[in-house]
């Protein structure tokens, strides 16, 4: 809300207004004193705010006005976001089932230790926690093809979205569609796709061939996992590729042109080159994306089957809330360790970025 | 050396119709220049040529060939584009050997054509430099450095020098001429501004509206505009055009009334009396004299002094502005009354239809 201001609403004193018609300006200038008249309990409102905020300035000066503006957010983003930070970590030295911090005991790394318990780190069965690490070989199946096929798909529709086809903003906006709706909705979607008695297998039914059980083999269960997530996430690198692609002048590939340069070389020795600090940024943003992977998948196939298609995330949950022993501090623990993996990311993607500046 | 020829080219986007079936031919090592004001059509024919634009109709010839239905990069041809276009991610050197390496050359003739080129140039020590650590002048250098390497058949320039200064224009508009003498290619280059193609030009195309006004040398368009389009375009500043009625004359001629302006000439087949001409003067063709010889009087608006030569914008009796150039210079100021007369043999009469009636009354 904003006053509106009420400076000679009630004169008519501005001499642009002064024309042939002065039915229309007699009209105005009402319209004008209406609308000033029932600004003045928004303007009163908003004049109630100034006496604290005088008295804040009379003590801090100007220069702290800034910070008292900036501290309701602060606040917010401390109590919700840096403090649990924080807390996290704490719980992940502790042990128990105990829910308040004060009443936890105190492990050190134990529970650390126990993550990276592991005879041979490349077989998740010889480890202690090997649902842990079952979770993690999971995730970096996932985030390797996930990413991989995401960027490659996203760059050849981007290319041929960028094209002066028929209808190109009817697909632009079908392929982004996706990205507006919840992962939950996308997954029950495809759920009700993939079923044992779904569509998919309801058409294989009817051409012939024998229902495939997509939820109970381990492979098609990581393949539709990995396949509605990029479906669903596809749209939105698609949108940035496509920007990068818009960004390119044409004045380049009409010189590429008269320069006797293949469609090959153009896309190789132009395009891509003009094109990478944008692929940088998906690339980062789709890996830091996919180890974060869970409510899809968890809605899709639960995890299953057996662990097959249970992410680090969800190993979170499950072994900080969903089991029977609540192990909060293991969770925490695994919590830290996928936080120092999103920060190397995001520190990569941060760089990624810069140097999309200095081009 | 190529020679290029448009017969009867028509482009239509939709249903506008742009470049209205022109007719033209490029010499081999001509160097000709396509002028007109915004929108005439110029750089869409040059594109045509090019091969960036697909004609409606008609045919592109290069060298005999019809090539109507081939790409741009399979034509030979060359161009320099008004904002130069250079690949930004590549190094000076690289943007030159782009095209050469599109075409498997070796790479010791590469880097000996590059350096030829940059050595003619001048931007040796700029090879390794990215375009954005150039100045505007040396992208531009850059720019046909890269047309220069490919020894194309044609070299096309797409306004390259509008993005400089004044000053830099005028520099690289004589190094543009020297090049031309120095590699003797058949150039084609676009621009609005007359100046650039008077001094450029061995031949001007001047267009308007996606037709041809008038084709010729330099000294000739100036000279014998073919009509009131090119008489106004040519030139700077611009000629002087009137409108006048013509009159039968008491000494048994003809006379032009323009205002309360009566200007006597001879007979002058196809003018009679009754007719709407125009008639054009160019400002350095107005003499200053006394009232007994003087065709029309009027008032000094303004003057410009430069030094050598006074230009001085006048107005009176029916003309709102009538430019007159003297060399030298001349102490005038606002008000002054002017008594001047016309040079006959240097006047331009045009038809009611635009098209010119006669360049130069004897």
């Amino acid at each position: 809300m904003v006053p509106v201001p009420i400076k000679g609403a009630g004169t008519n004193a501005d001499p642009n207004r002064v024309g042939p018609m002065p039915d229309t300006d007699a009209n105005a200038s009402l319209s004008e004193k209406l609308t000033a008249l029932l600004a003045v309990p928004v303007v009163l409102f908003f004049r109630l705010f100034e006496i604290p905020f005088r008295a804040v300035q009379r003590v801090g000066g100007i220069k702290a006005m800034p910070y008292v503006f900036l501290l309701p957010n602060l606040a917010f983003f401390g109590v919700f976001v840096v403090l649990p930070l924080f807390i996290n970590f704490a719980f992940s030295l502790s042990g128990g089932t105990n829910i308040f911090l004060s009443d936890r005991v105190y492990t050190g790394t134990e529970q650390y230790e126990f993550l990276f318990d592991c005879a041979n780190y490349l077989d998740p069965q010889t480890c202690r926690e090997d649902r842990f690490w079952k979770a993690i070989f999971n995730t970096a199946t996932f985030v390797f093809i996930q990413v991989t096929c995401l960027v490659i798909l996203s760059l050849v529709t981007a290319l041929i979205l960028n094209r002066k086809i028929r209808a190109r903003g009817f697909f632009r906006a079908v392929f982004f569609f996706p990205v507006l709706l919840s992962p939950v909705v996308v997954a029950l979607i495809w759920k009700w796709i993939l079923l044992r008695d779904g569509i998919l297998n309801a058409f294989l039914v009817s051409i012939g061939l024998d229902r495939i059980l997509f939820f109970v083999s381990p492979e098609w269960a990581m393949f539709w996992a990995i396949f509605v997530s990029i479906w669903s996430h596809m749209g939105f690198y698609m949108l940035i590729l496509l920007a990068g692609l818009q960004a390119i002048p044409p004045d380049l590939y009409e010189a590429a042109e008269m320069d006797g340069t293949s469609p090959e070389r153009v896309f190789w020795k132009i395009t891509l080159p003009l094109l990478w600090p944008n692929m940088l940024v998906v690339v980062v943003l789709a890996l830091i994306k996919g180890v974060q992977i869970f409510d899809e998948v968890f809605v899709l196939t639960g995890g299953g089957p057996g662990t097959a298609t249970q992410f680090i995330v969800q190993y979170i949950y499950t072994t900080g809330f969903a089991s029977r022993v609540q192990n909060f501090g293991l969770a925490s623990a695994a919590s830290v360790v996928l936080g120092v993996v999103l920060f190397a990311l995001t520190v990569a993607q941060l760089a990624a970025t810069r140097r999309k500046d200095d081009v | 050396m190529t020679e290029i020829k448009l017969k009867q080219v028509r482009k239509a986007y939709g249903n506008v119709e742009v470049i209205h079936g022109i007719d033209l031919t490029v010499d081999s090592g001509e160097f000709v220049v396509f002028v007109g004001p915004s929108g005439c059509g110029k750089s869409t024919l040059l594109r045509i040529i090019a091969g960036l634009e697909e004609i409606t109709s008609g045919n592109v010839e290069i060298d005999g060939d019809v090539v109507n239905n081939v790409t741009a990069s399979d034509r030979g041809l060359a161009m320099v584009f008004q904002s130069y276009a250079l690949y930004p991610h590549m190094s000076v050197y690289k943007n030159m050997a782009f095209g050469l390496e599109n075409t498997k050359m070796p790479k010791a003739e590469i880097e000996k054509r590059v350096r030829d080129a940059g050595a003619l140039l001048q931007i040796t020590e700029l090879l390794a430099r990215k375009p954005k650590a150039l100045s505007g002048g040396q992208r531009q250098r850059v720019a046909i450095g890269r047309a220069i390497v490919r020894d194309p058949k044609a070299f096309l320039f797409d306004e390259p020098l509008s993005n400089l200064d004044a000053e830099l224009r005028v520099t690289m508009r004589k190094e543009l001429a020297a090049l031309h003498t120095k590699i003797g290619g058949t150039m084609i280059y676009v621009t609005h501004d007359q100046t650039e193609a008077m001094t450029l030009a061995d031949k001007i195309v001047v267009l308007q509206g996606g037709s041809v006004e008038q084709i010729g040398r330099p000294l000739d368009l100036y000279n014998a505009p073919s009509n009131v389009f090119v008489a106004g375009f040519i030139g700077s500043p611009r000629m002087n055009l009137m409108s006048a009625e013509v009159e039968q004359s008491a000494q048994g001629g003809i006379c032009l009334v323009s205002g309360a302006h009566r200007i006597d000439l001879p007979e002058i087949a196809g003018v009679a009396p009754g007719d709407t001409v125009t008639f054009g003067v160019r400002p350095e063709h107005i003499l200053v004299t006394d009232r007994d010889n003087a065709d029309v009087s009027v008032t000094v608006e303004f003057s410009e002094q430069l030094g050598g030569q006074t230009y001085l914008y006048c107005s009176g009796g029916g003309l709102d502005d009538l430019t007159v150039h003297q060399m030298g210079q001349m102490k005038t100021e606002k008000g002054d009354t002017l008594h001047l007369a016309l040079d006959r043999t240097k006047m331009h009469l045009f038809g009611a239809d635009g098209a010119v009636i006669v360049n130069g009354i004897t």
